[in-house]
């Protein structure tokens, strides 16, 4: 979900930044009309932070392993402030590591951080059936994060496959869209299973922190 | 701190003492030029001109490759994808596998932008302290909420980073291999993640209390310092002419189909 510089057409780059903007205005939007906006920037700093860290954490699959993305755990624990965050994030991948790149960071913010958005969403229909509950917060955390990562991959695979080749035929895109999301299917459940116990835990221990959702 | 970037931000070169926020605009509006371009005649000048900025800014050559071998796999899937699956002429073939034209011809822009595009990030990221960079978006216009929730995670990532290490070690220590995805693994290091949340929110609301007792939120921030000498406008003129001559040419070449 790292789309590098050079690879999209700058028009594609450019609609990235607009909803990339239109997705930070309203999350600020959201921000500024809470009582003291400022006093959630620590906290939403230091788990931007810690998000990041936590993303370097590594599940086995023999032959080799793969990373969490958390962008659905990150809606569900940050709320308005997951977009930010993820811009943050992914932009700080862009300049320290080069994973990503800086005329596609609209890009990429759109893809993981609007499902993100949703994810919180998603975890939020918590409230409504008891959120004190730990199997219902487990049932909306595998929903936030399997949403997360899905709908993130299925954007990218749309993004990628219809803006790139462009002497690919229309069936060979199909192909491409369906194999990408296709692949992506074991990830998805994975990542919502390890969502769904990450809040379960942070409910045991700190459920002030699930406040947001 | 030293995160990689701020390694080389001290050396004495031109674009070092460019001003920060000249440099900014300048640099990403080349960055912007760069990416619109899609005629192949324009790539050697693209290339010269990135050359000359990383050796005008005097950042060594073994910082770039490293930096260069990240991405490498993302680029690899795409070079796969172009050459050999996408457009009719066939130069080569191999086995079952044919060496396009038209992917070669759309993957060797893509590349050219690539290289460029991430050399000219490293000297606009690379040859300043990163924190004052931040300024300089600020200043640009960058929302206070923004820049200071970058400031803050950059403050904390490697220091995050190091606690996550620590838990690591001492799982390690008494016994804890992740070797297979079972349930039990899984509930390990999803605990580990967690605690890190929680860690971190706890160590958060200290901050924030030391933090109000020092006065944020309520004094007045002090404008940041910067001033742009007549070079740094000369220079970001310059800059800005060679970024729009690329647009220019892109499109006249286009316009006019040879």
């Amino acid at each position: 979900m790292h789309i590098p510089d050079g690879i999209l057409p700058v028009a594609v780059s450019a609609a990235g930044y607009v909803s990339t903007g239109a997705a930070t205005w309203f999350s600020l939007h959201k921000i500024n009309q809470k009582e003291n906006p400022q006093a959630g920037i620590p906290k939403a700093s230091l788990l931007t932070a810690a998000f990041f860290v936590a993303s370097w954490i590594h599940i086995p699959i023999p032959p080799t392993s793969v990373h969490l993305v958390l962008n659905g755990l990150l809606g569900a624990v940050l709320g308005y402030y997951a977009f930010p965050a993820i811009l943050i994030g992914l932009f700080f991948q862009a300049v320290m590591f080069q994973h990503g790149g800086l005329t596609t960071l609209g890009v990429n913010a759109t893809v993981m951080g609007v499902p993100a958005l949703l994810a919180y969403f998603i975890f939020r229909l918590r409230n409504v059936v008891g959120k004190d509950s730990l199997a219902w917060t487990g049932v909306f955390g595998f929903l936030a994060g399997a949403g997360g990562l899905g709908i993130a991959a299925l954007l990218a695979a749309v993004i990628l496959v219809t803006t790139v080749p462009s002497h690919l035929d229309v069936e060979a895109e199909r192909a491409g869209i369906y194999a990408m999301t296709l692949a992506h299917v074991p990830l998805v459940i994975l990542e919502g299973v390890f969502t769904a116990l990450v809040v379960v835990f942070i409910q045991r221990v700190r459920p002030e922190l699930l406040e947001n959702g | 701190m030293n995160l990689g970037l701020d390694e080389h931000a001290h050396l004495g070169s031109p674009l070092h003492g460019w001003e920060p926020r000249c440099k900014f605009v300048g640099l990403m509006a080349l960055i912007f030029a760069f990416s619109f371009v899609r005629d192949l005649r324009l790539l050697p000048a693209m290339l010269a001109v990135t050359a000359a900025l990383y050796v005008a800014s005097r950042l060594p050559f073994p910082f770039l490759l490293t930096r260069l071998r990240a991405p490498g796999f993302f680029l690899l899937f795409m070079a796969i994808l172009l050459l050999f699956f996408s457009g009719s002429t066939v130069l080569v073939q191999v086995g079952p596998l044919a060496l396009r034209r038209e992917g070669l011809l759309e993957l060797l822009p893509i590349l050219a932008k690539f290289v460029s595009i991430l050399m000219v990030g490293l000297v606009l990221f690379g040859t300043a302290p990163f924190l004052i960079t931040i300024k300089a978006m600020r200043a640009l216009g960058l929302p206070s909420i923004l820049a200071d929730m970058t400031l803050f995670s950059y403050r904390y990532i490697y220091e995050i980073g190091d606690d996550l290490e620590t838990m690591e070690t001492a799982m390690g220590l008494r016994g804890f291999r992740a070797r297979r995805p079972s349930g039990r693994t899984l509930g390990v290091l999803a605990s580990l993640a967690g605690t890190i949340l929680v860690r971190s929110y706890e160590r958060s609301d200290r901050i924030y209390k030391a933090m109000i007792l020092r006065g944020y939120g309520r004094a007045p921030r002090r404008p940041d310092e910067f001033q742009a000498r007549p070079r740094d406008a000369i220079a970001l003129g310059g800059v800005l002419l060679v970024a729009v001559g690329f647009v220019v040419a892109e499109l006249i070449l286009r316009g006019f189909g040879v």
